[in-house]
Order: structure tokens, then sequence, then C-alpha cells
């Protein structure tokens, strides 16, 4: 029987008791927050609804190693993380069409001027949001995630470590390195008025 | 205080933990500094990525659904001492039954591979003298024609690599000869197929242009044409090609003599 009132951890109890179908409860709290954040990783919905599938279910087999005094959240949130960071990089490694440095800017030249208003802004801004998910796509699987944890997802340092399982600096430099090409790739879209 | 540099303004910019008053301080005095975390700023203003599809109230549902019928069962501990002692008991009770079992089909089978195996021998005394070597016919054809379409062709790409393309007497029998192995090419590819020879599939694939074009050649072969097409024989190493794989067929009078030879020793 699912508890949806129960907190997390009676949950859990009652899953390595025997009772399989309380894990639903914790299906249904958690699975829209990890398909954000698998979203934003993986940057597409199909990915991203395995993503939480996996996760949710590597999560069930290794519940009796989770930790009373964590949240379960947080914990979830990590495998989750993971599970995405496995999906790009099995992704890079067979898409032919990844072409990351190869890629020459100057065919992404669409330069918006920073006043730039009305309906043109309208039709670029879908072209600009391509190339930012290009750009996204370019960088490491590694860096990816610590950038979308750190800017969209706003996990400090220490979390982006912990959860790629890295030092805290190479988390900072993952991020910075993200940062950088980033910004490098993008730079040819403003053009100041 | 130096200008800062990306990494500082980046660190700055998230705001690492308590370490950033001296570049706040620096930011104040220092424009062109200003000037490197506006930009900054701006960049990572625009970089917010796409918003994530919001999933409705019934998504956790479904995801459950999908899942739940995957995942096992916990069990207690007392459950799964309980269940372990259940198997240990039921176990060895099964294993005494399923060895026993095992023993009596063993005995079974022995006894009728025995009987097997002394009817086989004395049929094979009975047979020894009239019995013939095991022949392949149906590939020891497609060897031959293979081995023979090969040695036509080495010999037109010999031709092709001397020929006069001034000498219309010359280029002429050329043609003629091309127009006949192209269609027996066809058939000598999808033989290589059949009999497993890839490499050789593929080298008569590689072929086919060339004969094709001495075969069809619009207009007729002229001194240009020929000296592109052997200039294209010596570019793709055709002759040499073809020579290599005549060395690798097998003779199959050869074999043919060996198995006979084989059969009687």
């Amino acid at each position: 029987m699912i508890r949806m009132n129960q907190n997390d951890h009676a949950v859990i109890r009652a899953v390595l008791s025997g009772d399989k179908e309380a894990y639903g409860a914790l299906v249904m709290r958690h699975s829209s927050s990890l398909f954000r954040v698998a979203f934003r990783i993986t940057g597409n919905e199909a990915d991203a609804e395995e993503v939480v599938q996996d996760a949710l279910l590597r999560g069930y087999r290794k519940l009796e190693s989770f930790e009373s005094k964590a949240s379960f959240g947080t914990w979830i949130y990590r495998i989750a993380v993971h599970c995405a960071l496995d999906r790009i990089r099995q992704r890079n490694g067979n898409d032919t069409s990844r072409v990351a440095d190869e890629r020459d800017p100057e065919q992404d030249q669409v330069q918006v001027a920073d006043e730039a208003a009305g309906p043109d802004r309208l039709l670029l801004s879908g072209e600009i949001g391509v190339m930012q998910q290009n750009a996204l796509h370019s960088l490491t699987a590694t860096e990816r995630t610590a950038f979308v944890l750190r800017h969209m997802e706003e996990r400090t340092t220490e979390e982006i470590a912990a959860v790629l399982g890295i030092a805290p600096n190479a988390a900072r430099q993952a991020v910075f390195r993200a940062v950088q090409k980033l910004r490098r790739r993008l730079a040819h879209l403003r053009v100041k008025v | 205080m130096n200008h800062l540099n990306e990494e500082q303004l980046i660190d700055h910019f998230y705001g690492k933990d308590g370490t950033d008053a001296p570049a706040s301080r620096h930011l104040e005095r220092c424009e062109a500094c200003a000037q490197a975390y506006a930009a900054l700023q701006s960049d990572l203003a625009e970089l917010s990525g796409v918003e994530p599809p919001v999933r409705d109230a019934a998504y956790g549902a479904r995801v459950w659904k999908s899942i739940g019928p995957l995942l096992p069962v916990y069990q207690t501990q007392q459950q799964s001492r309980m269940r372990g002692w259940m198997r240990g008991w039921l176990g060895r009770g099964l294993s005494y039954a399923a060895a026993g079992a095992l023993l009596v089909v063993g005995a079974f089978f022995a006894g009728r591979m025995w009987e097997h195996r002394q009817a086989q021998i004395s049929a094979e005394i009975h047979s020894q003298q009239s019995q013939k070597p095991a022949l392949h016919p149906r590939e020891d054809v497609v060897v031959v024609v293979l081995s023979d379409h090969l040695a036509r062709t080495e010999g037109l790409l010999v031709e092709l690599k001397h020929a006069d393309a001034g000498s219309a007497e010359m280029v002429s029998p050329l043609r003629d000869e091309a127009r006949s192995l192209l269609a027996a090419n066809r058939v000598c590819r999808q033989d290589a197929a059949q009999i497993g020879d890839p490499a050789l599939a593929t080298a008569l694939d590689h072929l086919e242009p060339l004969l094709a074009e001495l075969a069809h050649q619009p207009g007729g072969l002229n001194s240009a044409t020929i000296a592109r097409l052997q200039k294209e024989m010596n570019k793709d190493g055709l002759l040499f090609e073809v020579r290599v794989l005549r060395s690798r067929m097998p003779d199959p009078q050869a074999d043919s003599a060996k198995r006979s030879s084989g059969g009687t020793t």
C-alpha cells in the first residue's frame, strides 16, 4: 500500500521489510525533480525519462546501502546525475555527429544586436537556443554536468564534487572550463551596438 | 592587486564562499575588470538553457507503473533465514533425487551409445573397400569458374596495360573481351559471396567499373580513354590484386586428388 503522507525514511523501512509497493510513494514524490535535472544534463525528454526510471531502479536495488542519516532526495538525486552522466557519455561515444571543437563557429553566424526587438528577436531566440544546446553538447560529460549543477541547479562546488565523486577543486575547474568554452563558442552571437 | 583573470571572475560570479571580498573591492576600483565582469554576467545570464518541460501530476504514477513490476520484494532477515533453511532442506532432498535420476538416465544412454557404436564399427568394416571420398561438386565447379575468370581478367588487364591506343585492331578485341568478362564478373561476384570469400567479392566489385567502361565507353575507346583507364588501373593496383587473388585460389584438381588419397590411406 502506498503511503503518500509518510516520510521517506518510514517508507524505506517499509520497503526493506518486504512492502515493495511502498516504494511507489518515493517514486511519485521524487520523479519530477529527477526529471528536471536529468533533462538539463541530457538535453532531451526521452533520455531524461529513461534516466529517471534507471535511477529509481538503481535506487531500489541499492536501498539496503542507504544510510538513514542521509536525505533520500539527495541520495537519489546523485544516482540520477550519475545515470544522466553515463547516458551522455554513452551517447557521445556513439554519436558520430558530435563534433565538439571541430565545428566551425562561423557556421553559426547569426549575430544578434543587444537591443534587437520585435519579431526578429523572437525568431532568432529559437536559433540561439539551439546554438546554446549545441554548445552545451560540445562540452565533455563532466564539464556539462558540473556546469548544469552549478549554473542551473545552483549546487555548491562541494555538492558537485560529491555527486561527481571528484575533488572540490576538480569540480571548480570543470565549471571554469565549461564556462570558458561556452563563452568562446557563443561569442559570435553577440555584437555590440 | 593585479587584474582579475577569467577564472577569478567566474569564481566571483558563482560566489566562491567568503574568499571574494578582495575581488569585490578590486571590481569597484578597476574599470577594465568591471567591464570584463559585466560581459561575463551578461553571457552567463543568457545561458539559462532550455527550461525542462513540466511533467503533469500523473508522471510519478506512470514511472511507478513502468518500473514497479521489475522490482523484487525485499525480505526481512527473519524471512531470509527461514527461506535459507527451507532451501537447504528442500535443496538437499531434491539434489539426492536429481542425482539418482541422473545416474539412471546416464546408464540408459551409455548402453544406447555402446550399441550404436558397435553397429557403426561393423558397418564401417563392411563398406571400407567401396568407400569413396566425399566430394563437394558445387564448390569445386565454382572454384574452377572463378579461377578461369581471374585468369581471363588478368589477361585483359595485361593487354590494357600495354595497349597502344592508336591501333584499332588492338583496341577492338579488348572491348569484346571486356563485354564478355563484365557479365561473367557479376555472376562470379555472387559466387564468391556464396563460397564465403568476401575479399574476392570485393575485388571483383572493384573490377566492375573498369570492365564497364572498357565495354561500353560511348564513342568507342580513343587514346585519351585508354590512357585514363591505364592510369586508373595502375592507381588502384587492379592487376596486382587479380594476381594475388589467383595465387590464393585453391586448385580443385589437386584438392580432389588429395581427398582421394586421404580416403585410402
